[in-house]
């Protein structure tokens, strides 16, 4: 026992440091938590939020529709549909387009020879764009697509598939290049090609851990697709959001409920083919060892994977010829009238040219003019308002993270399958059933929780609560539980080893297994994750202000509605530059650790 | 054109000299052990055999291919009929068996050919791999994925793997350490009689001397880098070669 806790307080520096970035962000962001005008009860309110979702409803609880209205039902059938089809096709998009930049931001296809270094740094400059590209939030990727070629489903689908594609480069690039060489070695050593190895060697064992990010990522842009419907894209996002403005919570529980269960169902498909992928399926037939013929008719094949498979295909290839056309016609040259327009609005205020649609003689003289007033104006604009929301942003994603882990911490040992069970590390223990039912229910508040995107959640809660950033931490701290205690309970599965079956043979409890042997021994993954999804925290911060509380979205949202998109840029790229320190900072902290 | 020549081979990582002046010659069919202990050079010796790498210094022949000074075939062409046993194996353990093993033509084959052998394996392919792995006794495991399957299990794969190759030379890092001790003796068994059979020179390094002994005329003990003694070692040799 001493061991284990001398193993944690060796990390006391990090308490410590939580706690007094904790004790900051509460500085930085008040502790003024409701914040409605003083005739309001937000208990009256949030009781009668939370009592409509025992009564969700099924039908428009509008009495003054149109008898032509499409009902209810059959609008959030098309919202979802529509939500589901956006996310298909930029998966579509992100994958093939994530696997070549994943290629070439791995080491995989560096020379051995002079031109290393060159090619190398090329490969670095690639990995930073991809991080800039991440780093900037799909919904504001949205903002500027819908000013650049206007509102059109293909709008939705690019905003959502360009970050999905960076992301999955730079996740497929590293694991490309985790996988053991030894199999290529082997192949180049019998005198195979550099490609010959790769396509033998590394990609067919790196090839489950891509699909199961590729689907979890496919997750992820289902989530980002509803949330679109906040800035107006027609999915489900948008008939929460009107019908929560008009205060038909009954509407609004059904829509969360259905949107709920769509996420629970890929996410389930998904665990159910990530096991399958990591455990193949057993021989069912006994092989006739005499006739390779029918060794390879007898040979075990996936047929769930397979037919999903098959239904991906089907579904990507539905998803892309039916429903709405993708890209509304425009009159010829209106399109690029209009993107020649944002490129204008884009341009930094002393250097924009004065007509929407300027020719290159009127950008170059712009230009010339007005260049030496862009430092001045960038320096303004930092100092007022950019310094205060990008601090404010970061302070926000601080107190979630810690939120959320201080929440995650105490859950995890209730939750993870190894220890809630009656039979926890394989060790018959007492309390089996009541154990299995409370890890059950800690299991399902991880799924209920990470299945609302934040945004959701920060838009209802801002509903509730008011405007302030104390919501919006909490949004944040509720979907970053779910993910968190999901990853730390599977670290926590994962580590079957044999000290926290001795502290229970000993008898121990479960609760002094995890403490004195599974959390010192888990920790450092603990730590890994943790700062894995603060980066995901600061990156989400960066747009949930947009709901109107002073941080970077919130000054996006306001230049927004003034066309003022060079400014947006401003703060879209001051977001991504934290996001990218957090993303250094993480790394860094990250390899300490593995160390 | 000399079999396999090594002559004053050193091999320096930074600081450390894994290999320090090492000279042999090998017949083809010879079967030779290498042994010493951990750190002495086996490995890196193995891979210069290889031609993995280059020596720091000296020169290292290999079916007429010196990596310093030029080859009589390409260098593919000649890696093509060096085998390669690794310690792990280099398997890839969610392929099937049948993948696993056609990899091991890549040397002679191109690309394209290479993505059809792991979807689509030629009929003749399949027969060949189906009658080398009847000899290994493991042909009911052909289509199944390679990590269903136990340690000694796997080894046979590895080793269809070169059979398939069409190695002329083997290279085997220490075979034994992934079976367990009682299964030591019939691994070399197999791997001695494949040699005899198909008149493959075989370069084995080992830790267990009296297998060593039992089944290779010749033995190499290394030693910080050097070679100590070749040949039939006297026990006062092999005590001399494990004392620090």
């Amino acid at each position: 026992m001493n061991a284990s806790w001398r193993m944690i307080f060796g990390r006391r520096w990090l308490l410590v440091i939580l706690a007094l970035l904790f004790a900051w962000t509460v500085g930085r962001l008040g502790t003024q938590i409701v914040n409605l005008s003083e005739t309001a009860d937000p208990w009256a309110a949030s009781a009668r939020f939370f009592g409509a979702a025992f009564s969700p409803s099924f039908s428009d609880q509008n009495p003054s529709l149109p008898a032509t209205a499409t009902p209810f039902l059959e609008r959030l059938g098309t919202d979802l549909l529509r939500t589901l089809r956006y996310a298909v096709i930029a998966i579509s998009i992100a994958i093939p387009l994530g696997l070549i930049l994943g290629l070439f931001a791995s080491e995989q296809w560096l020379p051995t020879n002079k031109s290393r270094p060159v090619l190398n740094s090329l490969r670095w400059i690639l990995r930073m764009g991809l991080s800039l590209i991440r780093a900037i939030h799909e919904l504001i990727w949205a903002l500027l697509f819908l000013a650049a070629v206007g509102d059109s489903p293909l709008t939705a689908c690019l905003a959502l598939a360009i970050p999905s594609s960076a992301i999955l480069g730079k996740v497929f690039s590293e694991l490309i290049d985790e996988q053991i060489r030894s199999a290529r070695n082997v192949i180049t050593a019998s005198g195979g090609s550099g490609a010959q190895g790769f396509i033998g060697g590394i990609l067919p064992a790196a090839l489950p851990d891509m699909i199961s990010y590729a689907l979890y990522r496919f997750e992820c842009a289902l989530r980002s697709s509803a949330v679109l419907g906040f800035i107006g894209i027609e999915t489900i996002g948008l008939g929460i959001r009107r019908s929560f403005n008009n205060i038909y919570y009954g509407e609004v529980w059904t829509q969360l409920y259905v949107l709920i269960a769509l996420v629970i169902i890929v996410e389930s498909i998904g665990n159910l083919i990530r096991r399958r992928l990591r455990n193949g399926v057993p021989r069912r037939k006994e092989a006739p060892s005499d006739s390779e013929t029918a060794l390879r008719k007898t040979a075990p094949k996936d047929h769930f994977v397979r037919s999903l498979g098959m239904a991906a295909i089907i579904g990507i290839l539905a998803a892309w010829n039916l429903g709405d056309i993708l890209l509304k016609p425009g009159i010829e040259g209106q399109r690029i009238e209009r993107l020649s327009r944002f490129l204008a609005q884009l341009t930094p205020d002393p250097v924009a040219p004065e007509r929407p649609v300027p020719t290159w003689e009127e950008r170059k003289e712009a230009w010339n003019t007005g260049s030496d007033q862009v430092i001045p104006w960038l320096t303004n604009l930092w100092k007022s308002p950019g310094q205060e929301a990008l601090t404010n942003t970061v302070a926000m994603s601080v107190a979630a993270i810690i939120l959320a882990g201080a929440a995650a911490l105490l859950l995890v040992p209730w939750g993870a399958r190894t220890l809630a069970s009656a039979k926890p590390l394989g060790l018959e223990m007492m309390g089996g059933k009541i154990r299995g039912l409370i890890g059950a229910f800690v299991r399902g508040i991880f799924i209920l929780t990470r299945a609302v995107p934040e945004y959701l959640y920060a838009f209802l809660l801002v509903g509730i609560l008011g405007p302030s950033a104390w919501p919006l931490v909490f949004a944040l701290a509720l979907h970053n539980l779910g993910i968190l205690g999901r990853l730390w309970s599977e670290v926590v599965e994962n580590r079957n080893t044999s000290e926290p079956r001795e502290i229970l043979r000993l008898g121990g409890s479960r609760l002094q297994a995890f403490l004195a042997a599974l959390l010192p021994l888990s920790l450092n993954r603990f730590i890994l994750f943790f700062f894995y999804r603060w980066e995901s925290c600061v990156r989400e911060a960066t747009v949930l202000g947009m709901l109107g509380i002073s941080s970077l979205g919130y000054y996006i949202s306001i230049r927004e509605s003034f066309l003022q998109y060079d400014q947006i840029l401003f703060f879209a790229l001051l977001g991504a530059a934290a996001v990218i320190a957090g993303d250094i900072l993480s790394d860094v902290l990250r390899s300490k650790l593995r160390s | 054109m000399s079999f396999i020549q090594v002559k004053d081979a050193t091999r320096r990582y930074g600081a450390t000299s894994a290999l320090a002046g090492v000279s042999l010659s090998l017949a083809p069919g010879e079967k030779v052990a290498l042994i010493g202990p951990s750190g002495s050079g086996k490995t890196t010796l193995l891979r210069l055999l290889g031609l993995q790498e280059k020596p720091s210094t000296g020169n290292v022949s290999t079916l007429g291919c010196d990596l310093c000074a030029g080859c009589a075939m390409s260098i593919r062409e000649t890696r093509s009929k060096i085998g390669m046993l690794p310690q792990d194996l280099g398997l890839v353990a969610n392929l099937r068996v049948i993948q696993n093993i056609v990899l091991g033509r890549s040397g002679t084959r191109n690309l394209l050919r290479t993505c059809r052998d792991l979807f689509f394996p030629s009929k003749s392919d399949r027969r060949e791999i189906f009658e080398s792995l009847q000899r290994l006794d493991i042909a009911e495991k052909m289509y199944d994925r390679t990590d269903s399957l136990s340690g000694g299990q796997r080894q046979r794969v590895a080793l269809a793997r070169s059979l398939f190759q069409g190695a002329e030379i083997l290279l085997a890092d220490e075979p034994l350490s992934a079976v367990d001790p009682a299964r030591g003796r019939d691994v070399l068994k197999l791997l001695t009689s494949l040699s005899d059979e198909q008149g493959l020179s075989l370069i084995v390094s080992l830790h267990q001397v009296e297998l060593a002994r039992e089944f290779f005329p010749r033995i190499i003990g290394l030693k910080e880098g050097k070679i100590v003694f070749d040949g039939t070692p006297t026990d006062e040799q092999i005590a001399e070669l494990y004392q620090s």
